[in-house]
């Protein structure tokens, strides 16, 4: 246990600017919201919550597409799995420890807006029922498509061409940004992302386990 | 318990259609310190990765310390210490921290014997890796591997880039680690007199194959070279089994041959020598002789220095 919380710490270190990055990016948005809130007679600010949310929707998708692809590339290049293996670790415990690292990033970005968002629902919202479920369904389709978009990510930082794999990953992505534009935050939805989220980390886990290091 | 450290049967790699490793059987025994040889790009960090579970095999199975290479757990990979050719540390690390590192992830680890390494060697911890000299990277990796106080030490080519003075303190450390009760390693270098003064036992690679797997000084025993000189001109087959080299220059014959004896002498009589000399073989010249290219009686004579 000890020793993959020190695989995580590296991970983390060696990626603290996806961090940093979503510290920063989670205040943003939280301020954002806060002085839209403050200024909730202004006529504009649903127009603003429009225009943001878009922008903020390209960034979180190549934020951490781009983070699975640098842990996976940078690992290739560098040969880094080959050297830790000459340690005591294992290669699914390596694969491991990146993945919890992704899932943390998302964890750090999401926490503050999740704790923002109750916390303003329960001030300033009257308590409806639909705009509690709204309110969580977004949140999961946002917090799926990131770990989903993470996934792509992964999967081509690890692959040796340098066209196609970034190609087919893009296009991927935008494949989900498109369903979830046309299907709204639903269900069905979910279970789309959560099909291929464990696709995704099956089919990882398979390359990274037989792949020469 | 199983007494090899080191196990390999019937090993066998294909790479994009090329046979690199043909069929290899190899038991290094436990506090043995076995010196694999072979030219450039013969598969021995082929054979040293797939031992290590970096690479897959295409047939055959290796383990080490008794455990298959493919399903070596994090605890048996801590009893197992290894340098890996070209040093492959991460690159964008300071010394300090990659330093951390390996020690947070090891098993087991001697301070006293590393920080004795660092200060003997003067490694800078405050530089990075990928600012260091080739011969740091080197010696870094050695005392890395070392603190570990493996039970299993893999060396592959760790002398590379090394100085004399830093070649030589690395030999000492290695004979000192062997002198621990039941540490074995398995060394393959370029710089045979390296390996000559540290092995007790040794492999040779040529073509895929192990052509030579046996005690250093058995292989020295069983293998001859001698200068024969005829009367006349020398015959072209002189009908004696596992010569590894012929060479006749008009009236003489340069023969290498494994399994020297009585018989193979009584034969040799027969064609009635001026004159037979017995001409001295190093390590290296007994590598060169094994090596060369691949001729029908080299390969039947160095099959026969297998197993000894």
């Amino acid at each position: 246990m000890l020793k993959m919380l020190m695989l995580i710490k590296r991970e983390i270190y060696d990626h603290i600017a996806y961090f940093l990055g979503a510290i920063i990016f989670s205040m943003i948005i939280v301020i954002i919201t806060l002085s839209a809130t403050h200024r909730s007679d202004n006529h504009d600010a649903p127009e603003l919550a429009v225009a943001l949310s878009f922008p903020v929707i390209i960034i979180l998708i190549i934020g951490f597409t781009s983070m699975g692809i640098s842990q996976m590339y940078a690992d290739k290049n560098k040969r880094i799995s080959a050297f830790l293996l000459t340690l005591p670790v294992t290669r699914g415990r390596i694969l491991a420890a990146r993945i919890i690292t992704g899932i943390l990033a998302i964890v750090t970005l999401f926490v503050p807006l999740i704790i923002t968002t109750i916390i303003l629902y329960g001030l300033l919202v009257p308590p409806v029922p639909v705009i509690k479920g709204m309110i969580f369904d977004i949140f999961a389709t946002i917090i799926l498509t990131a770990i989903a978009c993470y996934c792509i990510g992964l999967q081509t930082g690890w692959m040796t061409g340098r066209i196609l794999p970034p190609l087919a990953g893009l296009i991927l992505t935008f494949i989900f940004a498109s369903i979830i534009l046309i299907k709204g935050f639903w269900p069905q939805v979910w279970l789309l992302l959560i099909i291929f989220i464990i696709a995704s980390v099956v089919r990882i886990r398979q390359k990274f386990m037989k792949t020469p290091l | 318990m199983n007494d090899n450290a080191i196990n390999v049967e019937n090993l066998v790699k294909y790479f994009d259609g090329r046979c690199v490793l043909d069929g290899i059987y190899l038991k290094v025994p436990r506090g043995c310190i076995y010196g694999l040889l072979g030219r450039n790009g013969i598969g021995k960090t082929t054979m040293i990765r797939i031992l290590l579970g970096l690479e897959s095999p295409t047939r055959g199975q290796t383990s080490m310390l008794g455990i298959d290479s493919t399903r070596l757990s994090a605890k048996v990979r801590g009893r197992i210490g290894c340098v890996a050719e070209g040093h492959n540390l991460i690159q964008n690390y300071k010394v300090s921290r990659l330093i951390k590192l390996c020690k947070d992830l090891s098993v087991r680890w001697n301070n006293e014997f590393f920080e004795h390494l660092i200060e003997t060697f003067r490694l800078p911890i405050d530089r990075r890796i990928k600012d260091l000299s080739m011969g740091m990277r080197a010696q870094l990796n050695l005392a890395l591997a070392m603190a570990t106080e493996p039970e299993l030490l893999i060396l592959d080519d760790p002398t590379l880039g090394l100085d004399t003075v830093a070649r030589r303190q690395f030999l000492e450390l290695a004979i000192e680690l062997i002198q621990q009760q039941e540490r074995t390693i398995l060394f393959c270098s370029h710089i045979l007199s390296d390996v000559e003064r540290i092995a007790d036992r040794v492999g040779v690679l040529a073509a895929g194959k192990l052509v030579v797997d046996c005690r250093l000084e058995e292989l020295k025993r069983r293998i001859k070279k001698l200068q024969v000189i005829f009367p006349d001109k020398a015959p072209e087959n002189i009908y004696i089994t596992e010569i590894i080299n012929q060479q006749v220059h008009d009236r003489e014959m340069v023969l290498t041959v494994a399994n020297w004896n009585r018989r193979k002498q009584t034969i040799l009589d027969t064609f009635k020598p001026s004159s037979c000399t017995e001409v001295p073989m190093s390590l290296e010249d007994i590598f060169i002789e094994c090596t060369k290219p691949a001729q029908e009686l080299i390969q039947t004579g160095v099959q026969e220095i297998q197993n000894a």
